[in-house]
């Protein structure tokens, strides 16, 4: 959006711009990442990613196995406010998450 | 001396003697004051005006929701920074992640820890399948509590607090919680090591989107919507029900 055509939008035309904006960030790909603690059992790390994404055992505990021997896991991505729910529930059960840019 | 968690045909349950369960219990309860500690803070920090109708200040808050206001800064207390952690490496994503949601993260913690502990209060401690989980997560908060103030941070620290934990029984602050600590870890291990047992094995989401996910940093950009949609519907459904 070249900011010489904005000068000479309407009102509604610059909100209908901003809200496009926003709508093409939400839509970008978000990813949620576990990381390793000394805390959470893997026992437990594993049955919240059988049980919270549907994994399979195989896949759950690959990737709990990737947390704690590489430090971090990308466990799920979509839209931001996938992410977000995604992050917020990892968090209700303890884990570290946090929401970045898929790259 | 308590008994392990098991299966039973209605869902789970474990013998633990009256002092395990009050102490566990009173655990609840502390760590229940402590996420109740944080509301007063975070209210006052978006209160400037002294004394305001609650109606208008939730409406207020609702608002501030919406438009792009002052991210909440993360709580000093490190038990308090552990349960409600950052949702980003960057510190100003996180404080408006944390304005946004940390009262309903504060909350379904609070929620946890109250079920938690009126299950404490009868003998033996069952609960059916749809409980375990929150059982679980209350248990879970009560490790994260006590480790964050024996200062458990690595797998070395974690090497020390078992060593205090089973060593001669000096009784000084550190190595009591150490022995809660390391109760709580056994009771929180067979419960989850039996529930997993009811797990299917081949999972519920859409296995060929996640076998996707796999390969690392191939998110599909060019259709993020639909490739969604299958694990996300699977994952939402999985949670709520509980």
């Amino acid at each position: 959006m070249s900011s010489a055509e904005g000068s000479t939008l309407s009102r509604e035309e610059t909100d209908l711009d901003s809200e496009f904006s926003q709508l093409l960030s939400a839509a970008r790909p978000y990813q949620v990442v576990v990381w390793n603690d000394p805390v959470n059992l893997m026992t437990y790390v594993s049955w919240v990613f059988r049980s919270y994404f549907g994994h399979s055992k195989a896949r759950a505990e690959k990737l709990m196995m990737q947390v704690h021997q590489e430090g971090r896991a990308v466990v799920s991505h979509g839209p931001r406010e996938k992410a977000e729910r995604d992050v917020t529930a990892m968090h209700q059960y303890g884990l570290q998450a946090t929401l970045e840019e898929a790259e | 001396m308590a008994t392990a968690f098991r299966a039973t045909t209605t869902g789970y349950r474990a013998d633990l003697e009256q002092h395990e369960r009050r102490l566990l219990g009173s655990l609840c309860a502390d760590v229940i004051e402590l996420l109740e500690s944080r509301e007063d803070l975070a209210q006052e920090d978006s209160t400037p005006s002294g004394a305001e109708d609650p109606a208008f200040a939730h409406f207020r808050a609702e608002l501030a929701g919406l438009g792009g206001e002052e991210p909440l800064a993360p709580p000093e207390d490190e038990v308090l920074r552990r349960l409600l952690p950052d949702a980003s490496s960057d510190p100003e994503q996180a404080g408006q992640f944390r304005r946004l949601s940390e009262n309903s993260l504060r909350s379904a913690k609070m929620a946890d820890l109250r079920t938690a502990r009126m299950l404490l209060e009868s003998t033996p401690v069952t609960m059916d399948e749809d409980v375990a989980p929150i059982f679980g997560r209350a248990l879970n908060d009560l490790r994260l509590t006590l480790a964050s103030r024996l200062r458990l941070h690595s797998a070395e620290d974690a090497e020390r607090v078992h060593s205090l934990a089973v060593g001669p029984s000096a009784k000084d602050t550190d190595s009591f919680m150490a022995e809660i600590y390391t109760f709580i870890t056994w009771l929180q291990e067979t419960l989850f090591s039996a529930m997993t047992e009811f797990l299917p094995e081949h999972g519920t989401a859409d296995d060929a989107a996640v076998a996707g996910d796999a390969g690392a940093g191939d998110p599909e950009p060019g259709d993020p919507e639909s490739g969604d949609s299958g694990p996300e519907a699977s994952g939402g459904a999985g949670t709520s029900s509980r």
